[in-house]
């Protein structure tokens, strides 16, 4: 759960210890009604959600930023012949572009856009993770993916 | 154009219909505009499952020392609490034991004090002595003189200096 939010290892580990330490003092309030897992996916959600609301947001990512590979990268896969598969450079390339633009947006949106469109989970999944309204989530992700898709044209175009 | 966005924004791209993609490809066939909003939606989704797919790698290595380390420090957190209810214990035994002082320090002040005065004021009026006569040296002998013995006295004296 925690490797969704955060690429670097050792904060994700922070955060998993973080939910874990959190359950243990609220073992009394589970009342056994839903799932130990749901508990604690809520638990591990909004702790990871609060360790991002205390980082710094990165600005937008624009072409001056790329390196030489990213730029050579985006041309490849947004070409009609694009590869459909990347290979092993190509992939590190692609989850560090990833998260540079994930870095963009607000921790709700990212979230939303990351566990929609990365992962494929439901509208309905995301809302009984995080506690949000089903409208809630499809308005995150609405912004999120038009954010995202809007800062990938900047850069291709 | 506005179509086209619409859909890529209301729907995860992966999610799209085979219906709706071939709606799409037909248009941005002819309109640059789509043509790269298209490229672009396409290009977040495979970023996405690429991020995705890592972060499952890297759960599926989970540090093998993650338990004792949650479980060192969820005693350490324990042992914080039991400390820092001991000091709030020592702090409020401190609180009490002023309170306890400053309480006892006014009981004293209320009825003993006042009992002091009285006993001073007793004094005074057993004692015959005014304020002026014990600043001035006057002798309790001199106030039991009768007028005669004074005035005699006073003669006495002003014929030895005659």
């Amino acid at each position: 759960m925690a490797h969704r939010f955060f690429r670097d290892r050792g904060q994700a580990e922070e955060a998993a210890q973080e939910t874990f330490l959190k359950a243990f003092a609220q073992l009394k309030s589970f009342e056994g009604r839903g799932s130990m897992e749901g508990w604690l996916t809520r638990i591990a959600t909004n702790t990871c959600l609060n360790m991002l609301r205390s980082a710094k947001r990165r600005p937008e990512v624009v072409n001056a930023d790329l390196s030489d590979d990213e730029t050579e990268f985006l041309e490849t896969v947004s070409s009609p012949v694009g590869a459909e598969t990347l290979n092993a450079e190509q992939k590190v390339i692609a989850v560090d572009l990833a998260e540079r633009l994930l870095e963009t947006l607000s921790p709700e949106d990212r979230l939303a856009l990351t566990m929609i469109d990365g992962e494929g989970a439901s509208v309905n999944e995301v809302a009984e993770v995080t506690g949000w309204s089903e409208s809630k989530v499809k308005v995150r992700a609405f912004r999120a993916r038009k954010k995202a898709r809007e800062a990938l044209a900047k850069l291709l175009g | 154009m506005n179509h086209i966005t619409d859909i890529l924004d209301n729907t995860s791209f992966a999610d799209l219909s085979p219906g709706e993609l071939s709606k799409i490809r037909a248009h941005v066939a002819s309109c640059d505009d789509c043509e790269q909003a298209f490229e672009a939606a396409r290009l977040s989704s495979l970023l996405l499952q690429e991020r995705v797919s890592q972060a499952a790698e890297h759960a599926a290595s989970a540090n093998p020392f993650f338990q004792t380390r949650v479980m060192a420090a969820w005693r350490e957190q324990q042992a914080g609490s039991t400390w820092s209810l001991g000091r709030l214990w020592n702090a409020t035994g401190a609180l009490v034991a002023s309170m306890a002082a400053t309480t006892a320090a006014l009981a004293v002040l209320m009825f003993v004090a006042p009992a002091t005065n009285t006993s001073d004021q007793q004094t005074a009026t057993l004692t015959p002595y005014s304020a002026e006569s014990v600043v001035l040296g006057a002798d309790r002998d001199d106030n039991q003189l009768t007028n005669d013995q004074v005035i005699s006295a006073i003669y006495d004296d002003d014929d030895e200096g005659k």
